[in-house]
């Protein structure tokens, strides 16, 4: 099916909108697996915890479900606020899961997969929290939230529309605003020097005088951090649609960090955007598979170039 | 086969002996619903509706005996839907069960009943074949949109001059995948054109293929079958990004948990229904009275059928002890599940749902459908559905 | 006796079931292949099963083979999935630890959206009808009660032959055990297909079991449950599946009382398993044996 440019860019734009999704996601995702070495399955219960914070903190209002059916926050902060707040308290979050389940693992030298199962049992313990708290209605922000501002922007070419929906183009200049930071932090300063060194080998940084201890706690407030503020901006583009609502992120994430290069912080950005695109251009009568996309493109990508696009190549230490 | 089958069916009866005693009071009757699991949302407003009938109908009781609701959660997988109807039948021994929440869960779950000569009621069960897996299996949920044509004509009256239509719908859902062919041939029928077909997940949030697709095609009616997270979140990206004409929500959208989603954006829509608050019987008044002091909102079609399927039970034991003269609590246990599955199937109930029947496969005959359209409030926090004549 | 098997017959039947499926993920992972492929190959032999069971093409097999026709539905699914198994492994099984894991979550995945979307696998409502081969849940344990006697036993010849100490030597060092002649690829693609095929197997048995088959059954958290059993259980002992199985599939239902609480228990038996058993309970009881001596 021949597709014009004004179709061409629509999808383009599309792609982009959906693929800051992921990137945004993903960025908090892969900093743990690049300082660290592991995948932290919690990492999408807390990108849940952190949208319902926010939520708690700025709109406030509970449904009939959970023990707190019913519950009107008596105090509402304005949005950033919340947001910052939101995400404070879930960077918090990821400190305690990795005091709880990753911790205690590396103490006693247990086998690195283990704390794969650890942060699932994590992950399951914080969304049936959620759950018995407040139920598993939708909760969504106000259309409000970020002032008055158009919902979507509109571009004429000729006589056809292009759109983009306001929140998106806000989620992918938040989440280059934050590969760029991160880039900074990990390039330019002191404690990312020493966060790259723990990555590269924390026994050796240890000895160097480096409180290797101290880096992954502040790593994984980081990476918290990173994942609250996620879930709640991805929240005030889609509504809050249940505990589940950051754990169905966490499959395709892994496919974006990994389509992207695992430990590459910029490489989260790209893998992302890379699978939005992909998405965004299956034809219409194809849609039914724009699930498999992401997971097709993993495995090839695994295939043929498995330290993928901004990865570096893995070389066997013999 | 014929050795393994004899073995079978002497290791059988030595375990049927359980059945053999009375059944408890209060009489128990089983809610399997899920409770957990990311399909908790509708399972929480079953459990909603079925509590309500529970105290409604625990007032009279069965001429003296009251009922207790035995809630066991199916979670979300069909082995879990087992599980909770294994412990309804043998440990809670009760005479019926309402449940499970899931098409596919039913699937597994209800011929496991069946055998085991448990009447089971699908509150939420629309899949084509429910009712035909066994004669102890029925539903009050309706499988079809019937309302589909009556829910265009309104669109039509509203836009005589719609051409063009976009249907979307949630492949992954039993109902809005058997609604949706409804729809399109009603479509086809009023010579109007499907300018495009788009499919989507119920687990999806991001809707911006399907609705830039929708606004390409230039349509001026969109058909969406859906359930509320997904369903509301298309609706408010379709209307985010500048879809000025109509839209048209299937039964998935009869629920006030399209509000928060969708806002001020869920205004106007036309959505066919299988349930509305607004019906005018004397059984829903009360229903929907007590729906909103506990919970300060309109109850969804999930809570009116779980509400429904636990009055025909009720009713059903009712007419059980009036024909057989003698009190639920001295009869046994098998005698009266089978009893009760025979009532259900015969003569009408009025529910919530309106005046309702179960044919002799436990089908649902029902009379009344509606179609309404959302008023949202101008704070776009709450809303109506407002049935339009 | 006859109480508690109507009660309990189908957890225990599916206790049976769940760790037939982590010891599918135990045969790779005994050549330190970590292989997340297991579900995708359940869900392929259950709709084989399904499929053959109710689809109208064979239905003259059907009424010829009469009760046959399970055994028939257990070979073709196991064959099947030795060829996909062998198709798929040959090139994922280049890739190392985490990489194949991905990859092989990659498939499950895959697999998972055909199966939504064919016709012939009833789309998202699945197959269902399916033909009975015993009347009680409890019933079942006849076709998987002597399939895990069965693996048990292959499990334990697997284990002193020569074949066994090929897949340690491969999951110790794969780099030595070449230099000493043992041709990684070759076992590790064994201990994929053998593994594919057990997992294909149940898959065929649990469609009747479970009455219906759909895209629900092959998922991403399933692959995360049979790894914890293994994990849990004991990756070095061949009763480690087996004793991870027992506990944590029996965990919600033992949990059940807890009602809305009880998937929180369950998550903090994870962590604290996975904290305070690193060997797994296989590893745990073996520790006492040895220490009673």
């Amino acid at each position: 099916m021949a597709m014009d440019a004004v179709q061409f860019l629509q999808n383009f734009l599309n792609g982009i909108s959906i693929g800051s999704v992921y990137a945004i996601f993903a960025l908090g995702y892969t900093l743990v697996f690049s300082i660290l070495g592991i995948i932290n399955f919690a990492h999408g219960a807390i990108f849940t915890f952190g949208a319902y914070l926010t939520y708690c903190m700025a709109v406030g209002q509970f449904g009939i479900g959970g023990l707190l059916a019913g519950l009107q926050v008596p105090f509402r902060f304005s949005f950033p606020l919340s947001l910052l707040c939101g995400a404070v308290l879930s960077g918090i979050a990821g400190v305690l899961v990795e005091r709880l389940a990753f911790r205690p693992l590396r103490s006693r030298g247990g086998d690195p997969l283990l704390a794969l199962v650890s942060s699932l049992g994590v992950a399951l313990v914080a969304v049936n929290v959620i759950q018995y708290l407040v139920g598993s209605e939708i909760y969504s922000f106000p259309s409000d939230v970020y002032g008055d501002i158009k919902p979507a922007f509109m571009f004429h070419i000729g006589s056809k529309i292009v759109v983009v929906r306001t929140v998106q183009m806000i989620i992918f200049a938040v989440s280059m605003l934050i590969l760029a930071l991160l880039g900074y932090l990990i390039s330019f300063t002191i404690v990312g020097k020493a966060l790259r060194a723990v990555a590269e080998n924390p026994s050796t940084a240890s000895l160097l005088g480096i409180n290797v201890d101290r880096f992954i706690l502040y790593t994984f407030f980081l990476s918290g951090f990173l994942g609250g503020m996620a879930g709640s901006l991805v929240g005030t583009s889609f509504g809050i649609a249940g505990p589940y609502f950051g754990v169905t992120f966490g499959l395709k994430g892994l496919a974006v960090i990994v389509i992207g290069g695992l430990g590459s912080i910029p490489g989260a950005v790209l893998g992302g955007l890379v699978i939005g695109l992909a998405e965004a251009f299956v034809p219409a009568d194809y849609n039914a598979y724009k699930e498999a996309v992401a997971f097709a493109f993993l495995f090839a990508v695994l295939l043929v170039r498995p330290e993928g696009l901004l990865g570096r190549s893995l070389t066997q230490k013999v | 086969m014929k050795r393994s089958a004899l073995v079978m069916l002497l290791l059988s009866l030595s375990v049927c002996t359980a059945s053999a005693e009375n059944v408890a009071a209060p009489i128990p009757v089983g809610i399997a619903v899920a409770q957990t699991s990311n399909v908790a949302l509708f399972g929480q407003e079953q459990v909603a509706g079925a509590k309500i009938a529970e105290t409604y109908f625990n007032k009279k009781g069965i001429n003296g005996t009251p009922i207790h609701l035995v809630f066991q959660d199916t979670g979300g997988d069909e082995a879990g839907a087992i599980n909770a109807f294994q412990n309804l039948i043998n440990k809670d021994k009760v005479v019926g069960i309402v449940g499970p929440t899931l098409s596919q869960q039913a699937f597994s779950a209800d011929p496991i009943a069946n055998r085991a000569k448990v009447p089971v009621i699908g509150p939420s069960n629309t899949a084509k074949g429910i009712p035909q897996i066994g004669e102890f299996v029925g539903r009050v949920s309706a499988p079809v949109a019937k309302v589909a044509p009556n829910a265009l004509n309104q669109a039509l009256k509203q836009n005589p001059k719609i051409k063009k239509v976009a249907v979307l719908y949630a492949q992954n859902d039993a109902f809005s995948s058997s609604e949706t062919v409804t729809f399109q041939e009603t479509v086809k029928n009023m010579k109007l054109e499907i300018a495009t077909l788009q499919k989507f997940m119920t687990t999806d949030t991001d809707f911006t293929t399907q609705a830039t697709s929708v606004l390409a095609a230039n349509v001026d009616l969109a058909i969406v079958s859906g359930l509320a997270a997904d369903g509301g979140n298309l609706v408010k990206q379709l209307r985010q990004l500048g879809y000025k004409g109509i839209i048209i929500g299937g039964n998935g959208f009869n629920t006030a948990n399209l509000f928060p989603v969708c806002g001020k954006n869920c205004d106007g829509i036309l959505v066919a229904q299988a349930y509305s608050p607004d019906a005018n019987n004397p059984v829903n008044k009360m229903f929907v009275e007590e729906y909103r002091r506990l919970y300060k909102k309109d109850p969804s079609q999930f809570s009116a059928q779980a509400f429904t399927g636990a009055q025909v039970f009720v009713e059903g034991l009712q007419r059980v002890e009036a024909s057989s003269k003698k009190k639920i609590t001295q009869m046994d246990l098998a005698t009266v599940r089978t009893e009760l599955n025979k009532a259900l199937r015969k003569g009408s109930f009025v529910t919530p749902l309106g005046e309702i029947s179960l044919d002799h496969e436990g089908e649902i005959n029902q009379k009344t459908f509606y179609v309404s359209q959302i008023k949202m409030d101008t704070d776009g926090k709450s809303g109506k559905f407002v049935i339009v004549k | 006796m006859a109480d508690f098997i109507q009660n309990y017959g189908f957890l225990l039947v599916t206790l049976v079931q769940q760790s037939l499926l982590a010891m599918s993920l135990y045969y790779p992972l005994m050549a330190g292949q970590l292989s997340l492929a297991s579900p995708g190959f359940y869900a392929f032999g259950g709709y084989i099963a399904a499929i053959m069971a109710t689809v109208d093409c064979f239905a003259p097999w059907r009424d010829l083979l009469g009760w046959l026709m399970f055994p028939l539905e257990w070979l073709i699914a196991g064959s099947a999935s030795a060829v996909l198994a062998f198709l798929v492994g040959l090139p994922a099984l280049r890739l190392k630890g985490i990489y194949l894991a991905l990859a092989t979550i990659a498939f499950v995945e895959i697999l998972r959206v055909i199966s939504l979307n064919l016709e012939i696998t009833g789309g998202a409502i699945g197959i269902f009808g399916i033909p009975q081969l015993f009347e009680s849940r409890w019933g079942y344990i006849w076709t998987f009660g002597p399939l895990l006697l069965l693996m048990l036993f292959f499990s334990y010849r697997l284990d002193r032959s020569r074949v066994g100490r090929a897949f340690k030597a491969i999951r110790e060092d794969e780099l030595a055990a070449d230099a000493m002649g043992i041709n990684p690829t070759r076992y590790k693609v064994l201990s994929f297909v053998i593994g594919a095929v057990l997992a294909g197997v149940v898959g065929a048995m649990s469609a009747p079991f479970l009455n219906t088959w759909n895209a629900r059954q092959g998922t991403f958290d399933a692959s995360i449950n049979y790894l914890a059993f293994v994990l849990i259980g004991g990756s070095r002992s061949m009763w480690g599946p087996l004793l991870g199985a027992a506990l944590l599939a029996s965990l919600p239902e033992i949990l059940r009382p807890l009602k809305d609480s009880r998937l929180i228990l369950n998550g903090l038996v994870l962590v604290f398993a996975s904290i305070y058993l690193p060997k797994g309970i296989a590893g745990a009881l073996g520790r006492l044996k040895r220490s009673g001596k």
